[in-house]
């Protein structure tokens, strides 16, 4: 009998191509799986700081994991330095390293492993994987010094350098990270868990080759980019021709209580739209500046988040974006200026874009939220063998409200993404630390609204071990999380210090010194509101009065609904004559 | 004497008996009745026309837990937690795996902020008590679930799994003040630390134990008075049984008891196969569900999460359930188009109202079912034992707007459904196979639900097993499975240990422990102690690791030096590296205990009235996408004799299933009946 069938085996056929293309996806997420279950440090297989990804031979992004936002935009120009770096003597068996915030990175903290992969001796794929180690050197334990002003003071710089080449594991490179880092093995522990990674990558896309052929794999690349290019021109042609501006400020840099002002203005031209933040602060003294490529990065989040939130992720999304911005400003930071906090810069960078298109896609967007990761990093040694320790923790914020639903509480912010809290149980397991409490931050509040933002958290520790350092830098701690259609602005990230008896309300600390005994207590903020709060159904207000959401009065003040003279029923006439009056 | 078992689906009942004296099997199928579930097992009961007095072991799994979670129709429930810590099951984990949707909604608490409440006590991570329960701080706390009119309450304390006093000492105080009110403490169902994961597991159960109690004691009058008076048993997620009052304080083990009773359906066939390595997969209307069942065991896992997607973080379950990868594709699952005009199939499906457009119920919308008719897989008339005609010309009807999305014809766009659709049932088949470390070639694919049999083969090929497996009734694998079910209960404690410091005396002085536990728990049940078999793993991790592996530990042979030669092995295989010069940890110690009972025997095929000849039903135009267009022999099941032997392309059909062979395949029929698909 003849094949007859229309669909050829193997072909390079739409199906085909999609069936590729779903395998793609599964390899991603299996060298997230490899990277989670077998790496070392907490703040990467409980709070999953990292991401992976293949890229094609040209290093445009084919599919990632979920992860953090913020590194899957970075992997194309990533693997380009590689590229321009290694041209012409990039070999099969070659695995590089790199960490350079300045050749597309973020902070020396995160540290990418990349792996071209070569078939038939040609450059065909590059698999890369990108996680937050939990100390690579510098200042202060953790490598975050919150006042730092050069980069040097952050750690150690891996511009791009062999792990292993022509498949030779290249022991200096392994020594000098040893030698540099305050918990080499955990460090080296979570480089082989990036190692196996992107070896699980290639493995995968050699069989991929052997069953529908290098050819068909190939032309999945082009696919892949190109059907996401066409939505993407698509989705911007149908926004409204036009300049969007938004301001916003920059609340402190770790070395001075300053604002420094920041500024994008947005033009969507037919099926192209530029991001231009020339009007931002020229580069900071401290580390909440962000380098270029980690601007890119940050719109390119946002960008997809209107354009396309649920396709799976790729560089051909971005082809219709660009990014204006000359060197040397805060989005744009140039050596020897600090990054260690760039994850503040690239928020605020991300966030900008996003409440500068917020008034032409208000059914894609939400309100905006207490946009900080608010990180704490506390180390020290612990024990009776004085084991090192450190512990890098994010905050999670209260986000804005929709035209739907009131804000979500407590969430990652958006630089961040699929990351988790610290479960309190492991965390006191694993440091000394107690914690007091951890609940939602109902007395620093969120911005009222027909729907109201998300609450932030409040979280307590009693430090447990003498010469405890802090480092901690919370954005978003002056200017409120602005509001949609009327609502109102949510509220401010802080921390309140309580060291050797004196307590001190802060938003940022740099290397602090705490003792057993000492505490911290961790606010982060609510979300902004969206729509006029007196529109808010008095039932629904009633009820988060009943559950100590709110009180009485902020009933009254913020949502004109009144309490009946027992404090436990609506007075429904009264409620209504004061939204009328109002 | 015989066995019954009974599983309740969303569309059928489902009935097995086994007469044990013959061997014969008995089945019958009745429409699920929602608005009184036991009707449908008592119909079933009289289709199948069995004495009740005959029946000696009845055994039962259902849908009431997972439903009463999934339709929020669960019971009011209040939560205490720790000072401080009112808020953790609001807060969840914080995570957004939709990274890039702004408008991105987590999951809602089950119980709202109104109903948790927070009690005075405190106990560290190594089990010290820090602060006494203030037994004062528990009273407005009754009061108030009092004046709420609350039916269940669940307490949490902070590092309960490692000291459980307080919880318990408050959960024995709410049910004395509460009467009535259905009372959980999260150590009573795991020792598993993390605060919210525990929580959420704890008011799960809260939530639904007063409907599952009430469920089951409907269920045991129904079935006293139908004269079925045997011991009665729950089926578990665990892959056991247990007995109907442990059930009912627990329901929150019963949430997958259909998928459990088919893995331990494919790991019989297995056994009887003489094949310990399977991979299992059940086909339905809306979802493909597989697992991997390794030497003769299928996984279990407390990983579990509810409504867990790509996009949906869902809610943990840390209870063990067999480890299941589901994905949204089955006989129902709708194909569409993207907005970057790409074709998908599922996860919407037809379901069973309206179904599938070929149902002729309705349904518009071109479906996998549709694909398989067009193609020549499916004969309309013999179609769930030809209960109703399949309309060809309705399928087509739907189909074409896929053939004018790709630009083809209505042929080659059913072609390119399946292929599609198989495509996603590929790579769910590769996350319990290949990303586990596992080589499909030393596994054999067992395939059960109404669909199993005509997706099998082309899996199987593309998967690389080395055969394709279809059982007896397919479409009543799980209550088959559960006929091959034994009382099971996980024992568990965890012992942080670096490696220096363990000692095998040490380790089998744990295990003693558990093993008591586990003598203690089926001597209430009245099992002989003489019948229980355990089996000793123990989760080992390299030091600074978080997730640990887990290595089977033979207890008479085992040194410490063994178990972690064991463990590298085990770590280098799933992870593709070892760490020889790390320090390794002792993590948890586990002990699952089964209470033996007599396994069916299964009858072999009596060759008598059976034969090709018998069998052969014409033939019929097949396209089997990427292996072409071919005529394809069409056979009745029930008519081929054990030994028979062809080779592909060719169709075997019986009411309640399809199987499909494909071109360059062949096909045996075992001693049992079991269909045994090979590459030629």
């Amino acid at each position: 009998m003849a094949n007859t069938s229309a669909v050829p085996a193997g072909g390079t056929d739409s199906i085909t191509l999609e069936i590729i293309r779903g395998k793609l996806l599964a390899t991603a997420d299996e060298m997230g799986v490899v990277l989670k279950r077998s790496s070392m440090s907490p703040v990467i297989y409980e709070v999953l700081d990292f991401a992976c990804g293949v890229c094609d031979p040209e290093g445009q992004l084919i599919s990632q994991t979920n992860g953090i936002t913020v590194f899957t935009g970075t992997f194309a120009i990533q693997v380009n330095h590689i590229m321009e770096k290694f041209s012409g003597r990039m070999r099969s068996g070659d695995i590089y390293m790199l960490n350079n915030p300045y050749a597309g990175g973020t902070h020396y903290n995160d540290v990418g492993v990349i792996k071209p992969i070569f078939r038939a001796g040609e450059l065909f794929a590059f698999s890369i994987s990108i996680s937050h180690w939990t100390d690579v050197g510098g200042k202060a334990p953790g490598s975050l010094p919150a006042d730092s002003t050069e980069i040097f003071q952050e750690g150690i710089c891996f511009p791009g350098v062999y792990l292993y080449r022509e498949d030779v594991r290249q022991d200096g490179i392994f020594d000098m990270i040893a030698a540099n880092v305050r918990l080499p093995k955990m460090a080296l522990g979570d480089l082989n868990a990036s190692l196996a990674a992107v070896r699980i990558a290639e493995r995968r896309v050699f069989e991929l080759c052997e069953r529908y052929g290098a050819d068909a794999v190939q032309a999945t690349f082009q696919h892949v980019l190109q059907t996401s290019e066409t939505v993407s021109r698509a989705a911007v042609a149908a926004l409204p021709d036009g300049t969007y501006e938004a301001s916003d400020w920059i609340d402190g840099d770790g070395i001075t209580e300053e604002r420094f002002p920041t500024h994008v203005s947005v033009t969507i031209k037919g099926d192209a739209i530029s991001f231009d933040y020339s009007k931002c602060s020229p580069q900071l003294a401290g580390p909440v500046n962000c380098s270029r490529g980690a601007l890119i990065s940050a719109v390119k989040t946002v960008f997809k988040a209107i354009i396309d939130p649920q396709g799976p992720s790729n560089e051909g999304y971005f082809r219709p974006l660009e990014v204006v911005a000359p060197d040397g400003l805060c989005f744009t930071a140039t050596k020897p200026a600090p990054t260690g906090w760039y994850y503040e810069g690239t928020g605020q960078a991300s966030e900008l874009a996003w409440k500068a298109l917020a008034p032409i896609v208000p059914d894609r967007v939400s309100a905006g939220s207490a946009n900080s990761l608010c990180v704490t990093v506390l180390g020290g040694v612990q024990g009776e063998s004085h084991e090192p320790w450190v512990m890098i923790e994010p905050s999670m914020v209260g986000w804005g409200a929709t035209d739907e639903r009131d804000g979500n509480c407590v969430t990652s912010a958006i630089t961040n993404g699929d990351t988790f809290n610290y479960s309190i149980e492991l965390l006191e397991a694993k440091f000394p630390v107690r914690v007091h409490q951890y609940g939602l931050n109902v007395a620093g509040g969120v911005g009222a609204g027909r729907y109201r933002g998300g609450y932030g958290s409040v979280r307590e520790y009693e430090i447990l071990a003498d010469d405890t350092v802090l480092s901690a830098s919370y954005g978003r701690s002056i200017e409120r999380p602005w509001p949609m259609a009327g609502g109102r602005g949510g509220s401010c990230n802080f921390f309140e210090l309580n060291v050797g008896g004196d307590t001190r309300r802060a938003a940022r600390a740099p290397t602090t010194v705490m003792n057993r005994g000492d505490r911290i207590c961790m606010y982060t903020g609510g979300g902004g509101g969206y729509g006029d709060p007196f529109t808010r159904p008095a039932e629904e207000v009633f009820a988060e009065v009943r559950a100590d959401y709110i009180t009485p009065e902020q009933a009254r003040e913020e949502y004109g609904v009144v309490l009946g003279a027992d404090g436990a029923s609506l007075d429904e006439a009264a409620t209504t004559a004061l939204r009328a009056g109002a | 004497m015989g066995r019954l078992a009974s599983d309740i689906g969303g569309t059928f009942t489902d009935l097995v008996y086994f007469d044990e004296e013959t061997g014969a099997l008995i089945t019958a199928k009745s429409l699920t009745t929602p608005e009184e579930l036991t009707q449908g097992v008592i119909d079933t009961i009289d289709l199948a026309a069995l004495d009740p007095a005959e029946v000696s072991f009845f055994v039962h799994g259902g849908t009431t837990v997972i439903n009463a979670i999934t339709e929020r129709k669960g019971v009011k429930t209040a939560l205490v937690t720790t000072v401080g810590f009112r808020d953790v099951l609001e807060i969840q984990r914080g995570n957004r795996p939709d990274l890039y949707n702004l408008r991105f909604e987590k999951e809602q608490a089950f119980v709202p902020r109104l109903l948790r409440f927070e009690a005075r006590e405190r106990i560290d991570a190594a089990g010290n008590e820090l602060e006494p329960l203030d037994m004062a701080s528990l009273e407005p706390i009754v009061e108030r679930c009092r004046a709420e009119a609350v039916e269940a309450v669940a307490v949490q304390f902070l590092h309960s799994y490692v000291a459980p006093e307080h919880e318990a000492a408050c959960a024995a105080y709410l049910r004395e003040n509460l009467p009535g009110v259905a009372v959980t403490a999260s150590h009573e169902i795991t020792r598993e630390w993390r605060e919210y994961e525990r929580a959420n597991t704890t008011v799960f159960n809260a939530y639904v134990q007063p409907i599952v109690q009430r469920y089951f004691d409907r269920l045991e009058q129904a079935l006293a008075k139908a004269g079925i008076t045997c011991p009665y048993s729950a089926m578990q997620s665990n892959g056991g049984t247990t007995s109907f009052s442990w059930a009912k304080e627990h329901p929150i083990t019963l949430m997958e008891s259909g998928p459990a009773a088919g893995c331990n359906g494919a790991a019989l066939v297995g056994e009887l196969c003489g094949l310990s390595n399977v991979i299992y997969l059940d086909i339905g209307g809306t979802t493909a569900k597989c697992s991997d069942i390794e030497d003769g065991k299928p996984k279990v896992s407390t990983e579990y999460r509810l409504e867990y997607s790509r996009s949906q973080f869902g809610y943990p379950l840390r209870v063990p359930v067999v480890d299941i990868v589901e994905i949204g594709a089955g006989g129902g699952s709708i194909a569409w188009f993207d907005k970057a005009g790409l074709l998908k199939v599922g996860p919407v499906s037809a379901g069973a109202d309206p179904g599938p457009a070929c149902y002729g119920r309705g349904g518009t919308e071109p479906t996998v079912t549709d694909a398989k008719l067009i193609t020549g897989v499916l004969n309309p008339d013999y179609f769930a034992n030809g209960q109703f005609a399949l309309d060809e010309n309705q399928a087509c009807l739907a189909m074409q707007t896929i053939a004018d999305g790709l630009d083809c014809s209505v042929p080659e766009a059913a072609v390119a459904v399946i292929r599609t659709v198989d495509a996603n049932m590929i790579n769910a088949l590769k996350l319990v196979s290949i990303q586990r470390g596992h080589d499909p070639r030393d596994f054999a694919l067992v395939v059960g639900g109404g669909g199993g049999a005509m997706h099998g083969a082309p899996l199987g090929r593309e998967l690389g097993v080395k055969e394709v497996i279809i059982p007896i009734h397919p479409g009543l694998f799980s209550a088959w499975g559960m006929l091959a079910t034994e009382p099971r209960r996980d024992f568990m404690q965890t012992a942080l240990g670096r490696a220096e410091d363990v000692a095998i005396e040490g380790i089998r002085e744990l295990f003693a422990g558990l093993e008591a536990e586990a003598q203690e728990y089926y001597r209430a049940d009245g099992h002989e102690a003489s019948a229980l078999s355990s089996e000793t793993r123990i989760d080992l991790r390299y030091l600074g690791q978080e997730h640990s592996v887990t290595v089977p530990v033979n207890l008479a042979e085992a040194t410490v030096a063994s178990v972690i030669d064991d463990f590298h092995a085990a770590h280098e295989r799933t992870y593709t590296f070892r760490l020889d010069d790390t320090p390794v940890e002792f993590v948890t110690y586990r002990l699952t205990a089964t209470a033996r009972v007599a396994r069916p025997e299964l009858v072999r095929l009596d060759a008598e009235g059976r034969s090709a000849e018998a069998a052969a039903k014409g033939v019929r135009m097949v396209d089997f996408g990427e292996d072409g267009r071919h005529e394809a022999a069409v056979y009745e099941r029930d008519r081929l004799p054990p030994g028979f032997a062809a080779d592909g392309p060719l169709i075997v059909e019986e009411p309640s299933s399809t199987t499909l062979v494909h071109p360059g395949q062949k096909i045996g029929v075992d001693d049992y009946g079991f269909l045994r698909i090979t590459e030629s």
